[in-house]
């Protein structure tokens, strides 16, 4: 690939074609064991040829393994060995001086500016990451001795993991980070592994194997009867795993009815992917736990799955509970969106007294609620400090019960439930209702549209029996009606006593069924603009592809519109999380 | 009230009873052990908690200390500075160990002290002195807290006292009153709560996640499913059977509570001389660093846990059974269910050759698989030519 004949520095020329390549969204193999890219790297162990590693172009290195929200930062540099334990710090020195080195070499005037040059490349070893099966961390620290702990499962056991923060213009370094990684793989007594072929492609949803480490007591765990084992906490974790999937004890259940011999409550794979997406790592999954079996008609329940679908009916209100608590925690922080928009509208508090903390303040004016014992007790001890000769009640003893308020929002979830929705989005959608739900104190409803129309689903309530039942209905398909949905949900708000009502719409896609008129989008931007008339607090949430339109719409309801790159929960119940303090903050702005 | 001891065990609730008797023995030698119950309604979290009070044993404080000092080490305001004879001079009682709640209308004055109306505005002589709460009078006793996440939610000063106390073994408690000097004590407590986590304002940790952290076991209380269980708790409730046998049984119930009240006596000098063997201590250390956990309470608890937890069955020498029996208690609210899975699954009972403990069969299978992931060995880029060092998916793919 590279001419022969150039005076150009090897570095600077393979600096080049990072440019090139990477600009196509490309990564290369550079030499035979280090595979760069900006990209996450995997095996592939679906494919019987090994050797190669797939790049996965819809997993930005940067995101995926530093959580760094702009795409492109970081360049991916995987160095493959043998088996073989390599110090995380002989690597971070080696590259530390090899830069060194490297710069003296192309400025040879760095060489008399000692301080200069430490700079230079201590800037560079704070942007860099290194991971091998020894230990982790920031190059710069690495350098000083501290090692993070290696974690099994994560990257780095079979290569050296090099995450390097550069610039297009320092591409080059990458060939002397590469060069120098190799050397101190090959010092440290190991070889250096072939990558027979790299492959470019999207990852596949990944989804974590639990029945690796869940046990359950029949199971033969390494050759051994696990009979006596702490079972309970097992099955709890798995129908808990299985729930996160499926939504809850219901579901479950009717998931394994589908493989019951009765013919009529079996379901087809086609019908459980609409509804729940899709299904085959989790049947794989019970049949590793044997939970499930084939046989000439199909798959069906083993013994043992009959036995876990009887816990699981007898167990019902425990393991509800555990659901609910899974379902009201709350996700990590953070979170990745874009915030287009800005509204300040004025919401209403709800005021009560705290019967359990009472202040004395001097200052404020007469009026309150008195806290009769407090006071007294107060003008008692003033009494005695100011020497009085009986108990006198003097405006600085006064104790008033502290008021506090909140601020409730009922939210209306507008979803669509087109055909796009189905599987995931339509669970996260789901799960961001229930998780409103338990954990606030305020009223939640759904609207969902699809085909040609809309229905509430869920009217305002705060009772999740109420909530899951309804939620149990959405079967995504068919067309998006959104203009319908939206003034559905207007509707329903205008009719019902509604606190502070947020409007959270969460859409895949944009309108394609008009209402009044027959333009689809002009319909959905008219229903926003009653949004704003009702003075209902409204968001979107969608996805960057539909930003432009999606922007004119949030804009004509006089709300703001949010942009992930996947529908997930998590996404979903951030944002809600983020426009609800969002409201809070305003208000006590306004106060 | 059913006796303490009459309560129906079953597997649900037994780890509760083992909790209880454990921080009985615990606080009885002056080391407190928090514990909190969550579970549904009516699964007897808190009928176990109050019952236990019928078997707290006595302990002996300096004559008339409100602040329960031992006469052999004082540290109340009082009495702190005085010397033994003079100690000896003031005489000891003994009284059983304190057993106090905290309930909901509960104010930071109550809690922690506040200035004593009583003595202030005796005609005679008014002073103004401090009247220590339920925590500093709680010393080397129990404090229980019923529905303790809607205490956190509601009334967050409190909360930050009990953070104050749970930090440390002993806890640290400052009560602060207008026109008193600040009063700083040590306090002995171990604290008790019960709450359920289904019900408004939801579980504990999503309130005050530190508050959480600060018990050292949390008891997941399970429903009874056998019949006869059931059966001879509602025995025990009825009514006719509470009035004929009331009075019939009391010399009996209380000599039972005797024998048990010994035994905590018993385990607490045997307490005191067991210690944790280097290799389950060293086996705890390999847990926090393998599972990554984030809260070294949690492994202290285990510790001290697992010594307990020998101590009342009876035996001297703690056993790696006592560890792998505290790992759900311990961690269940400090871990999520994944990890709490792993750590069991990794300890379970399998024996010493198949455990964490040995190097035996330490690699797992896709392991070994993926070793032969790569066929070939490479070559260095130093050793390979220009022309070679670029390879794109093109160029490796044949055709």
């Amino acid at each position: 690939m590279m001419g022969e004949g150039t005076n150009v520095d090897k570095a600077a020329s393979i600096g080049n074609y990072l440019n090139l390549y990477f600009g196509q969204e490309q990564g290369i193999r550079l030499g035979e064991s280090t595979v760069v890219s900006r990209k996450a790297h995997a095996r592939m162990p679906e494919k019987r040829v090994k050797g190669q590693i797939k790049i996965l172009t819809n997993r930005d290195a940067g995101k995926k393994y530093l959580d760094y929200v702009d795409i492109d930062q970081v360049v991916h540099i995987d160095v493959y060995h043998r088996p073989g334990q390599i110090d995380p710090r002989d690597i971070a020195r080696a590259i530390f001086w090899q830069m060194e080195q490297h710069f003296i070499e192309k400025d040879p005037h760095l060489q008399y500016a000692e301080d200069e040059r430490f700079k230079m490349v201590a800037d560079y070893a704070n942007k860099i990451f290194i991971t091998t099966n020894q230990g982790k961390g920031v190059m710069y620290e690495l350098f000083q001795n501290v090692v993070k702990p290696y974690q099994e499962g994560e990257e780095g056991w079979d290569h050296v993991h090099v995450l390097a923060r550069l610039n297009r213009e320092e591409y080059y370094l990458v060939y002397v980070i590469a060069e120098t990684v190799e050397a101190v793989v090959i010092e440290s007594g190991i070889k250096l592994a072939k990558v027979r072929n790299i492959i470019h492609g999207n990852q596949k949803e990944e989804r974590e194997s639990y029945a690796g480490y869940i046990k359950l007591p029949w199971k033969n765990f390494k050759g051994q009867h696990a009979k006596q084992m702490p079972d309970k906490e097992n099955v709890n974790q798995l129908i808990l795993k299985l729930a996160e999937k499926f939504g809850g004890v219901d579901e479950i259940e009717e998931f394994m009815e589908s493989y019951s011999t009765n013919v009529f409550k079996r379901k087809g794979v086609e019908q459980q992917k609409k509804k729940w997406g899709d299904v085959e790592h989790d049947i794989e999954q019970l049949q590793e736990l044997g939970l499930l079996k084939d046989t000439p008609f199909g798959k069906i329940l083993t013994k043992q799955g009959l036995q876990l679908k009887e816990f699981v009916v007898n167990h019902k209100c425990e393991l509800e509970t555990e659901i609910r608590r899974n379902t009201r925690k709350m996700p990590g922080s953070g979170g990745r969106f874009k915030k287009l928009g800005k509204v300040d509208q004025q919401s209403s508090a709800v005021q009560y007294t705290n019967r359990n903390k009472t202040k004395n303040n001097s200052e404020a004016n007469w009026s309150g609620d008195l806290a009769v014992p407090q006071t007294v007790i107060q003008a008692t001890k003033n009494s005695f400090m100011r020497g009085d000769s009986q108990l006198s009640i003097k405006k600085e003893d006064l104790h008033y019960y502290e008021k506090k308020s909140y601020i409730p929002i009922d939210v209306c979830l507008v979803v669509d439930a087109s055909g796009s929705m189905a599987g995931d989005k339509r669970q996260a959608a789901c799960f961001l209702a229930e998780h409103l739900l338990l954990s606030g104190k305020e009223k939640v409803a759904v609207v969902t549209f699809q085909e040609r129309s809309s229905t509430v689903v869920v009217p305002f309530t705060k009772n999740q029996r109420i909530l899951s039942k309804g939620l149990s209905t959405i079967n995504p398909a068919g067309l998006t009606p959104m203009a319908d949905g939206i003034e559905t949900a207007v509707n329903l708000i205008k009719d019902n006593r509604v606190r502070n009502p947020l409007m959270v719409l969460i859409t895949d896609g944009i309108p394609n069924i008009p209402k009044w008129t027959m333009d689809a989008l002009a319909d959905g931007l008219e229903a926003g603009s009653h949004v704003a008339q009702n003075r209902i607090r409204f968001i979107c949430i969608g996805v960057e592809s539909n930003r432009f339109y999606l922007e004119k719409l949030a804009n004509q309801a006089n709300g703001v519109l949010y942009l992930v790159d996947d529908l997930n929960k998590d996404n979903l119940i951030n944002i809600v999380r983020h426009e609800k303090k969002n409201m809070m903050d305003s208000k006590r702005n306004l106060a | 009230m059913i006796p303490f001891y009459k309560l129906e065990r079953y597997e649900g609730n037994e780890a509760l009873f083992d909790l209880v008797t454990m921080s009985i023995v615990s606080s009885y030698v002056g080391e407190p052990l928090h514990l909190h119950a969550e579970g549904l309604r009516g699964t007897g979290k808190t009928t176990i908690m109050r019952a236990s009070r019928q078997i707290l044993p006595n302990i002996t404080r300096i004559k008339g200390c409100i602040y329960n000092c031992d006469p052999e080490a004082p540290h109340c305001p009082h009495h702190r500075h005085l010397d033994l004879e003079q100690i000896a001079a003031l005489g000891t009682e003994i009284i059983p160990m304190p057993f106090l709640e905290i309930s909901h209308s509960t104010k930071v004055g109550t809690v922690a002290g506040s200035i004593d109306l009583s003595r202030l505005t005796d005609p005679a002589h008014p002073e103004a002195q401090l009247l220590p709460g339920i925590i500093p009078q709680a010393h080397r006793g129990i404090i229980f807290i019923d529905e303790i996440n809607r205490l956190a939610d509601t009334s967050p000063e409190i909360t930050d006292i009990l953070l104050d106390v749970m930090g440390n073994k002993p806890g640290h408690l400052q009560i602060e009153e207008a026109g008193l000097p600040v009063v700083d004590i040590p306090v002995n407590v171990s604290i008790w709560a019960a709450s359920n986590p289904d019900e408004d304002p939801g579980p504990l940790e999503e309130i005050r996640r530190q508050l959480s952290d600060r018990f050292d076991m949390v008891c997941y209380m399970g429903r009874p499913d056998s019949l006869d269980i059931l059966s001879n708790m509602l025995q025990e409730n009825s009514h006719m059977h509470r009035v004929q046998k009331a009075s019939q049984t009391e010399k009996v119930n209380d000599a039972k509570h005797e024998a048990l009240r010994q035994d905590i006596i018993k385990w607490g000098h045997l307490y005191e001389q067991t210690d944790l063997p280097d290799f389950l201590r060293n086996y705890i250390a390999r847990l926090y660093i393998k599972h990554n956990l984030e809260s070294i309470r949690a492994i202290e608890a285990m510790q001290q846990g697992a010594v307990l937890h020998s101590v009342i069955k009876n035996r001297d020498k703690v056993q790696i059974t006592d560890v792998t029996y505290m790992i759900p208690l311990v961690l269940k609210h400090r871990v999520d269910g994944d990890t709490l899975v792993r750590m069991i699954n990794d300890t379970d009972s399998r024996g010493n050759k198949d455990g964490i403990l040995s190097f035996r069969g330490k690699k797992n299978k896709p392991r070994e698989e993926e070793e032969e992931y790569f066929a070939n060995n490479a070559r260095a880029l130093k050793d390979m030519h220009r022309g070679e060092l670029v390879n794109t998916e093109k160029t490796l793919t044949p055709n």
